[in-house]
């Protein structure tokens, strides 16, 4: 049974984004945080780090390594904004469903489903993130090709940001991209 | 959860300002509490130090 997302390789390409976004003056927010050890690699790289995640393990996660962590539904309960947003949402298009076991891998398939389009939190949390991002927020977003490089893009534009890829790696299936979204002039 | 956490917690409902109640605190955080909200009256426990502030629908899960 996993309880939590293990450490792969979106996770470390994220991280190694996010290790080269931060200054020392951010405060940062990961939202859907796993383990935690993205916002564990800032610590003390930056002036705030808050992570949250819907999975009651994983929260206690980041908590146990010492990131102040708050079990919530993306950012909904979150009243502030933050000067840089991490994010690696469940990405994977899901049109058959997951193969995984629903009852000892529930919060494994929580993490990594993204509905019929694999697009499905991602909208959700383009609709709703400006509300908690500063004037000179960026916010880092990891999504696969099966996710829909150009489709994500699009829905950033709609959402009032322009795109920029920082990060890509390929793999035998797909490519990981980590996308820099900031406001629209 | 440390106290000054306070500040950029709302609920998640309807974005009401919360009010908090602490059972269980260290020199460094609250450990168990609660925290009702002003407006709606939804209450969002804290246990093990982190606080939970899922809409009462998305709770259940563990």
């Amino acid at each position: 049974m996993v309880d939590v997302y293990p450490p792969s390789e979106d996770t470390y390409l994220l991280m190694r984004a996010a290790i080269s976004e931060a200054s020392a003056g951010d405060s940062v927010i990961e939202i859907g945080c796993g383990s935690g050890v993205i916002s564990a690699s800032l610590i003390g790289k930056v002036r705030s780090i808050l992570a949250t995640d819907i999975n009651p393990h994983a929260v206690r996660a980041a908590a146990s390594l010492g990131i102040p962590a708050v079990r919530a539904d993306l950012f909904h309960g979150i009243n502030s904004k933050f000067d840089l947003i991490l994010f690696n949402p469940p990405y994977l298009p899901t049109e058959d469903g997951l193969d995984l076991n629903p009852e000892d891998d529930r919060w494994l398939s929580t993490a990594l489903d993204g509905g019929a389009d694999g697009r499905e939190v991602i909208e959700r949390f383009l609709k709703g993130v400006k509300n908690i991002m500063s004037p000179r927020g960026r916010l880092l977003l990891l999504i696969s090709s099966l996710t829909g490089l150009d489709e994500v893009q699009e829905l950033a534009r709609r959402s009032g940001f322009n795109t920029e890829i920082v990060a890509m790696e390929r793999y035998f299936f797909e490519e990981l991209y980590v996308l820099k979204l900031r406001r629209a002039e | 959860m440390r106290r000054d956490l306070m500040e950029i917690l709302v609920c998640p409902v309807c974005r009401g300002d919360l009010e908090l109640e602490v059972f269980e605190e260290n020199e460094r955080e609250i450990l168990t509490g609660r925290l009702t909200c002003r407006s709606c009256g939804e209450v969002y426990p804290i246990e093990e130090g982190i606080p939970n502030m899922l809409p009462p629908e998305l709770r259940e899960r563990r």
